[in-house]
């Protein structure tokens, strides 16, 4: 049993790595890709280069630019316990603070030298001046970065300016968005390059066009703001190293190896914490569903017995038919039915609308109690429970129809089976038939059912949740996929991924403890 | 069999279960009941600390004799005598305190307290200032905080509001502002120049603070500058008639509040907003040590008045926002009195005015256009699709012609359900840089035929499709968002009306986060979309002049037009309103010529409210819930 275990566990890394693959190629590659919802509508901005400049920015900053298998390789370095290269810090408020980003290359360097490689050393402060002193530099280094990166767009915007002015063939080389990617440029020939015009003051511009001018002097501008961004990045770099905060996680090897606990990231739609969102969101599937859950069984489980044992007669038709009529009405037919005649004050108005609390929540005692002038109220308790009423009926009502006819089913397969007629051979009575031989055993196949919940937890329901303004897993997978927000997207396949070959094993092992005929060995 | 596992066990380990999920339950509602009581002995500490204030205030001006900052007589008096902080030689324009547009005080039930409960479709992601993007934070953020100026609700003229004073360089190149010795934030502390300051420099342009939209939109801004401890310099590169909105309408933050915050925690965090303004977050977090304090999505969003608001303090008592994302679940919240005012859409607007005789009894139902209204329209590809062939449209003729083959009349009674005004034109109708003697171009399909004829496409062999003179038939592909039934039924529309004219299309639904990249790629013949608006004027630049026909700019129908080109320069540079207005009226009568899109509907807002509530009145600038009072008239049963 224990190899077992550990094998299945063991295999359990390569499908979820397979799995989160899959789902984050099949995003990537979709028409818009990765990061369309930080698609920036203008209208304001004054300036469009600075508009493109920005994104470029944002860009550089999400690491939307990277091929798709480096962000995903990027994102299970982050995930995986065991980190490997600088270790990152963690400030006192819980920040991650990892080791400042090397600086992109600046681009066509066969063309424009890249300014010679330097070393900046100094020496950091120590204690709370240190703290100080790194906070500042990595502003700095941030904003020269971002400098840097738009210079970087100014730079190719000049180039394809430059070519534009070529004509063919050239310009077709260009990005079907204007755009000029240097590396597609190698043959272009240079302009007479200032050297060889003679030393005057303005010789510089000489014997030039004027659009190769213009990316001339933008490669200056790029190559002075990668200066300045390349200077500040090592002084910050120099400061992180003196260690202005502790060390995250655990060391093994100084600046080698770690051991932290998985990161999930920032959810670049919303600028929150990935795991922060999960951990809003995951209580609240969880709670209408162990409520829902328990409500399918209680009802689905007896009714399937009910008409197994009174094979053909009036309760097994009856609910056979109206269990099926329920799982064919639609969940958002049924939710807008439920708001339109149930919660409505012109018509029954016994539930509210919307949400999982009364607006007086906060201010409410737990349990229900009548004050002196005799008045009653309600209490959190019973609040949550009338406000999930509605969201719990819409996720109820479809799971009848399955759940009953499969026990019903398997009921009737025993029925059959050697060992019942024997007992009735024997003279058992039939009630004791029913209960403790026919339903133990026809209750197997319903663990395979029951492991199921888990996931469907994790996933949530997106209908109901966005009927009744419930805000859960369901709303955010959904809105992770239309957003397409790579670190939200990742977290939660990961989750749902891991939990249902969790829920399987869970199963498996369910099997074996039920069922003596079943053994792992 | 002794260790079987029976019935009775299942229901002891139920019950134990109830019994654990229970108490764990009691235990967090214990933690939020004492959340509650903190953030109320936070409040009591605040005003322990302003009540030790304003003694100290009061004995100092009994000692020395100075008047006391408090009451409008000696603010007034503050206003007129001392002008040290201006610069020599500007004319100074001077602002009294902000007080209501439309004085709630006089009208008959005015009552204070009460709670005003908003109805969003959707969750706003986070209420920080600069950092959050969506328009319902927006509008929570636009009560909390305020800026120097704003829009006057019933002329649109910008008006001070933090600032008491201002003067504007004739040049264009730097603005002062002076602010109002009384303001205050609603913590009690002053609103300094050093406050703003921090806003600009420190906060906005702070890279590690993930305000780039912010950022990028203050571009032009070179420096922000303290003389005194009231008076506050812009300085700007160059000389746009925006740099007025870039100083005025940025909300000041407190900077003492903010800078205890780390920037990570200010990109993270969900609810830090403080402002001076007349409402206040009910929980905030006094600082980092208390920072779950704030509000987080999922929650309702509650504001409550500002007890220490500088100037008139608003009736209401508190404003909630809540989400309820269904559309006939918003309209149930505000017949359940759940909710005090919902946005409903035009086909429902008219439906339950329709259905219900008894509906306006109980509630408001307003139907106005505002500066915030935008407008929908057919974009033609007037340059090459996708860097490629030219479409039809590259000729002003056709995309003139096109325009007179649509009966917008029609489309809006039919598709909107008669909700919304035939656009004109790229501006707002309700501001002064909009020409009311520019009339929208007719509906007439032989006008346009002979337009059409003209530019060469005639039918040649009569079969009833129009060719050009190379016998290529006219068609064209129409682009649209999928996911809306508004959206289908004018793709139809249009796909008639111009199959009537000889003229084949085909539609093309796309997903939106697709659409983005077309409009990047300029891979369309005919899009619809919208624009938004949030103020009388914005900047053309970004979507008419031929430079923005480059990537980042959003002119994707590459039209080119130098006449516009110069327009655009020209208003731009030009500091005095009234010059600037009548430039962008040519603007808009060249961009009517030229038709580079066809505008088909300036959309009103559209609001349904409890008549429980008085004093709501459609501005120019959209709603002021400041004003809003709970009336102590009773409102006919509903």
């Amino acid at each position: 049993m224990a190899t077992y275990l550990i094998r299945r566990l063991l295999l359990m890394i390569p499908t979820v790595l397979g799995i989160t693959l899959m789902v984050f190629l099949i995003v990537a590659l979709a028409p818009g890709g990765i990061g369309a919802g930080l698609a920036v509508q203008g209208g304001q901005m004054s300036d469009t280069s600075k508009v493109a400049q920005m994104q470029a920015y944002l860009e550089d900053r999400y690491g939307l630019n990277d091929p798709v298998v480096v962000q995903y390789g990027r994102w299970i370095a982050r995930v995986c316990p065991v980190r490997f290269g600088m270790t990152s810090l963690e400030s006192p408020s819980g920040e991650r603070i990892p080791v400042p980003r090397e600086l992109p290359e600046p681009p066509m360097q066969w063309a424009f030298a890249a300014p010679a490689a330097f070393e900046v050393t100094f020496t950091p402060q120590s204690g709370d001046a240190l703290v100080e002193e790194f906070r500042a530099l990595q502003r700095d280094a941030e904003g020269r970065r971002r400098t840097y990166v738009g210079s970087v767009r100014a730079f190719k915007d000049a180039l394809a300016d430059h070519v534009r002015s070529l004509g063919e063939p050239w310009t077709s080389r260009l990005d079907p968005k204007g755009g000029a990617d240097p590396q597609k440029f190698r043959d272009l020939p240079l302009d007479s390059s200032p050297t060889t015009s003679p030393a005057q003051t303005d010789a510089a511009t000489q014997g030039m066009t004027a659009t190769w001018a213009k990316v001339n002097a933008a490669a200056e501008q790029m190559h002075l703001a990668w200066s300045l961004a390349e200077e500040a990045r090592q002084r910050a770099t120099i400061a992180f190293k003196a260690r202005p905060f502790p060390a995250a996680g655990i060391e093994v090897i100084r600046d080698v190896v770690s051991i932290d606990s998985p990161d999930f990231g920032v959810a670049f739609s919303r600028n929150r914490p990935v795991w922060d969102l999960i951990k809003t969101a995951l209580p609240v599937t969880m709670l209408i569903n162990l409520i829902a859950f328990p409500i399918i069984y209680l009802v689905a489980v007896p009714t399937g017995v009910l008409a197994s044992v009174r094979r053909g007669g009036a309760a097994d038709v009856a609910s056979g038919f109206f269990f099926l009529l329920l799982y064919s009405v639609p969940v958002v037919l049924a939710g807008v039915f439920a708001i339109g005649f149930l919660a409505n004050n012109q018509y029954l108005g016994w539930f509210p609308v919307s949400g999982l609390h009364d607006s007086a929540e906060a201010t409410m005692t737990f349990l229900p109690y009548t004050d002196e002038s005799g008045a009653w109220h309600r209490g959190w308790l019973l609040d949550t429970l009338w406000h999930l009423a509605l969201p719990v009926l819409c996720l109820v009502y479809g799971g009848f129809a399955v759940l009953s006819k499969q026990t019903r089913a398997s009921m009737l397969d025993n029925f059959s089976a050697d060992y019942v007629r024997t007992a009735r051979a024997k003279g058992v009575s039939r009630k004791d038939i029913v209960i403790s031989h026919v339903l133990r055993n026809s209750l197997l196949p319903l663990i395979t059912m029951f492991v199921g919940i888990f996931p469907a937890m994790l996933g949530g329901s997106v209908v109901v949740e966005r009927i009744f303004t419930i805000p859960g897993m369901g709303s955010l997978v959904i809105e992770a996929i239309n957003l397409r927000d790579r670190e939200l997207i990742l977290a939660n396949t990961f989750m749902i991924s891991s939990v249902s070959l969790l829920a399987l094993l869970m199963a498996d092992i369910l099997y074996a403890l039920c069922d003596p005929r079943v053994a792992y060995e | 069999m002794q260790s079987r596992f029976g019935l009775k066990d299942f229901f002891t380990i139920l019950l134990l279960l109830a019994v654990l999920i229970s108490v764990w339950l009691s235990m967090t509602q214990r933690t939020r009941m004492e959340l509650a009581i903190d953030s109320i002995r936070v409040k009591l500490g605040e005003m322990e600390r302003q009540d030790a204030l304003l003694q100290r205030q009061i004995e100092k001006g009994f000692a020395s004799g100075v008047p006391v900052a408090s009451g409008a007589a000696p603010a007034a008096a503050a206003v007129q005598g001392n002008d040290a902080w201006a610069r020599p030689g500007v004319a100074i324009t001077r602002w009294t305190s902000p007080a209501p547009a439309t004085d709630p005080a006089g009208i008959p039930g005015f009552a204070v307290g009460g709670e005003f409960t908003e109805i969003f479709e959707a969750q706003p992601a986070k209420l920080v200032p600069y950092i959050q993007s969506d328009v319902y934070g927006t509008r929570v953020l636009d009560r909390v905080c305020e800026a120097l100026g704003s829009f006057d609700p019933k002329t649109l003229k910008m008006v001070g509001v933090l600032a008491d004073g201002w003067q504007i360089d004739p040049d264009g190149l730097w603005i002062r502002a002076h602010i109002n010795p009384r303001a205050r934030f609603s913590d009690g502390a002053r609103v300094t120049a050093e406050d703003v300051r921090w806003t600009y420099l420190d906060f906005i342009g702070n890279p590690l603070i993930e305000a780039e939209r912010a950022r990028s939109t203050q571009d032009n801004l070179k420096t922000v500058k303290v003389i005194d401890e009231q008076t506050v310099e812009f300085e700007f590169k160059e000389p746009f008639f925006t740099n007025t909105l870039i100083a005025f309408v940025n909300p000041v933050l407190p900077k003492h509040w903010y800078s205890k915050f780390e920037p990570s925690q200010i990109n993270q965090a969900t609810g830090l907003l403080m402002g001076s303004g007349q409402f206040k977050m009910e929980r905030l977090p006094s600082g980092p040590d208390n920072i779950d304090v704030q509000w987080t999505p999922g929650t309702d969003i509650v504001l409550v008045r500002n007890e220490q608001y500088w100037a008139e303090k608003p009736p209401l008592d508190r404003l909630r926002f809540k989400v309820v994302s269904d559309e006939l679940g918003r309209l149930v919240s505000l017949r359940n009195g759940e909710g005090s005012m919902i946005l409903p859409s035009s086909p429902q607007f008219n439906k339950v005015l329709r259905d219900d005789a008894d509906f306006e009894k109980a509630f408001y139902a307003l139907k106005w256009v505002n500066m915030r209204c935008g407008y929908s329209f057919i974009a033609w590809q007037c340059g090459p699709r996708a860097g490629k062939a030219l479409t039809p449209f590259h000729d002003a003729r056709v995309r003139r012609a096109m325009t007179m083959l649509l009966d917008r009349e029609r489309m809006i009674r039919d598709i909107w359900d008669g909700i919304g005004i035939v656009s004109k034109g790229p501006m707002n109708p309700e501001s002064p840089a909009s020409d009311p003697a520019l009339k929208p171009l007719p509906f007439s399909p032989d006008q346009a035929k002979a337009l059409l004829a003209e530019a060469g496409w005639k039918d040649r062999n009569g079969d009833g499709i129009l060719e050009n003179e190379a016998g290529d038939k006219f068609t064209f592909e129409y682009t649209y968002a999928t996911g809306g039934e508004i959206s289908e039924r004018l793709a139809r529309f249009v796909k008639d009306s111009f199959t009537n004219a000889g003229i084949l299309v085909t539609t093309r639904p796309v997903d939106w986060s697709r659409y983005q990249d077309l409009l990047k790629l300029r891979d369309f013949d005919a899009i619809t979309m919208g624009w938004g608006n949030n103020a009388p004027e914005s900047d053309p630049r970004q979507i008419w002049h031929s430079e923005s026909t480059r990537e980042g700019g959003d002119n994707f129908t590459q039209w080119r037009n130098a006449d516009a080109d110069a327009l655009i320069e020209q208003g731009r540079r030009s500091m005095e309103e009234a010059d600037r207005m009548l430039v962008w009226r040519q603007l808009e009568a060249v961009i009517a010529r030229e038709q580079p899109y066809t505008f088909v509907r300036v959309a009103p807002w559209l609001r349904f409210v409890d008549r429980r509530f008085g004093n709501v009145n459609m501005y120019r600038t959209g709603l002021q819930p400041e004003e809003f009072f709970r009336s102590s008239v009773p409102v006919p049963a509903y």
